[in-house]
């Protein structure tokens, strides 16, 4: 297996230095540098949304919680990527409208212009770095482990996931943006590629998808049905999923500033559609490898089903692909959330622009420190975490609605609402504040609560004469 | 005026699919019958339903009023 490691390796690591190279440009402007000059083609659009969505929570979290959970799975993950798609054309609309001439510097940004005050960017912000940060710990985590595995008594896991670091933030620092945008075409065909090829292997081990599911419900009944069998796959569950994910273009910058960035509203309508049909075809080989942990590792933990199934069971070549399509997965994914934090930071910054592209690549490297931090220190399910990371950051979707749709002069109340949402998540998260009400979880109330804040803002706010974009010189 | 009434019918009809979803209609607790081509009944419907979503979302981008708006802003 290491000789094809090697070779796989050199040749991603030898694609990544080329995407560098090819996006640098000497005496660059900072908007070429952070929004690689706004103007991405449709390809490279579906495969860089594509490989920011899909990551090691896709790759790895995905099979494990259909292994656990069944088919349910399903409709948390593929049915809300669905709804998803759809949504971006109307938010996707609406926010490019918005932004029209102006330079985009991040949601932050943008929000404190709409709402005329620059708290609306503060708690976006705080939002984005408390619910991001850790999601891409465990990560940069979840790819240290499996390498652990792979190579043990090589070098201890905090070793990898600082390598890890230094090689994500070496190559965005050399070609900004446009080389995570490049180098997320690669891996996200690199990720469709070798998820097919392990979900494969996994079906043919049943020799078709009728006798999986016979098999496995002889082994787990309760698998073939919702809510599976540790009971977590509820109707609320599965709504409440469903709205985070749904959120995920409004609320994650690594997608906002992406749909901005493609070239034109057409473009960026026929790369919500190649994404659903990407959702779907990388889902789908998750339910065989899943299934075929079912048959195979029933009762193992998850670290010993994740080195079984992507390692050892498969042939060297394979092993050694699947070493790289994760590295792949989540290396485009912390680096598109690391870096979208860094446009984040440089849109609530003031001065000239040298300074703030200095601030903001300091600010790039710390918010990759405090990662790594994480990544030494959390320890929780892949795909459990991904969500509350999702949610987090969903509890601000309607302060972000609001400010990019309303034409009115509203009260900034959204903002003080937003931050105490954002309070109140954080208790329920920490068991000081209880995290079901009435039966209805509380994710979902606050949800709900600060949605219907903003209808009621919407209506109580003054018609504005209608303002015309500033023209950016 | 044509194209913003089929765009309301797309969101309609895409807000209508995703409600079912969580509906018994698609995921009745602990019943995996009537089986398609051995694939138990939640995961086929919620497969067909996310399908629909996409092609909804193809049709959305042909019948979406302001797919020109920009370049004619711009």
């Amino acid at each position: 297996m290491i000789f094809w490691v090697w070779v796989f390796g050199i040749i991603y690591v030898g694609l990544l230095i080329f995407a560098s190279l090819k996006s640098y440009k000497k005496g660059r402007t900072a908007e070429e540098f952070m929004m690689a000059g706004s103007n991405v083609g449709l390809i490279l659009g579906v495969l860089t949304f594509a490989a920011a969505l899909f990551s090691t929570f896709t790759f790895l979290g995905m099979p494990d919680f259909f292994r656990i959970n069944g088919v349910g799975a399903w409709i948390f993950l593929a049915v809300s990527d669905g709804a998803m798609v759809f949504l971006i054309l109307w938010f996707g609309y609406h926010i490019r409208m918005r932004v029209g001439k102006k330079e985009f510097r991040g949601v932050s940004g943008l929000l404190s212009s709409c709402y005329g005050n620059k708290w609306a960017g503060y708690v976006f912000f705080l939002s984005a770095f408390l619910f991001l940060i850790p999601y891409v710990g465990i990560q940069i985590q979840g790819i240290a482990i499996f390498m652990n595995a792979a190579f043990p008594d090589s070098l201890p896991a905090w070793g990898w996931s600082a390598a890890i670091v230094f090689i994500m933030l070496v190559y965005s620092e050399i070609g900004g943006l446009k080389a995570i945008i490049f180098s997320d075409a690669i891996q996200g065909l690199l990720l469709l590629v070798v998820i097919w090829i392990i979900g494969s292997f996994c079906l043919s081990h049943f020799g078709g998808i009728a006798p999986m599911f016979e098999r496995v419900g002889e082994i787990k009944e309760g698998l073939l049905s919702t809510p599976g069998p540790e009971g977590l796959l509820t109707p609320q569950f599965l709504f409440a999923s469903f709205i985070v994910i749904l959120m995920i273009p409004i609320t994650q910058p690594q997608f906002t500033t992406r749909i901005v960035v493609m070239k034109s509203m057409k473009t960026m309508h026929l790369m919500a559609v190649s994404l659903g049909a990407f959702a779907i075809l990388v889902i789908l080989p998750t339910i065989f490898i899943g299934m075929y942990g079912v048959d195979k590792y029933t009762n193992v933990g998850r670290d010993e089903f994740f080195a079984n199934a992507f390692l050892h069971d498969q042939p060297n070549f394979v092993a050694a692909l699947a070493i790289i399509g994760l590295i792949a997965a989540g290396l485009s994914t912390t680096n598109a959330q690391i870096f979208a934090l860094g446009s984040e930071l440089r849109g609530l910054l003031k001065g000239d622009e040298k300074t703030i592209m200095l601030k903001t690549k300091i600010g790039i490297f710390i918010f990759s420190l405090i990662a790594l931090c994480f990544s030494v220190i959390v320890i929780d399910q892949l795909v459990l975490l991904a969500r509350v990371s999702f949610t987090g950051t969903a509890l601000m979707a309607p302060m972000v609605c609001l400010g990019i749709l309303s034409k009115r002069k509203v009260s900034p109340a959204i903002i003080v609402l937003s931050f105490l949402g954002l309070v109140i998540f954080l208790l329920s998260l920490a068991g000081i504040v209880p995290s079901v009400l009435a039966g209805i979880r509380i994710d979902l109330i606050l949800f709900f609560t600060l949605s219907l804040s903003a209808v009621v803002i919407y209506f109580l706010g003054k018609e504005e004469k209608q303002v015309i974009p500033m023209q950016n010189n | 005026m044509k194209r913003k009434k089929y765009w309301k019918i797309c969101c309609g009809l895409a807000i209508l699919l995703s409600l079912i979803t969580f509906s018994p209609l698609i995921i009745p607790q602990g019943v995996h019958e009537p089986i398609l081509m051995g694939v138990p009944y939640t995961l086929w419907t919620s497969f067909i339903i996310t399908v629909l979503l996409v092609i909804l979302t193809y049709i959305g981008t042909i019948v979406h009023p302001g797919v020109h708006k920009e370049e004619k802003d711009l």
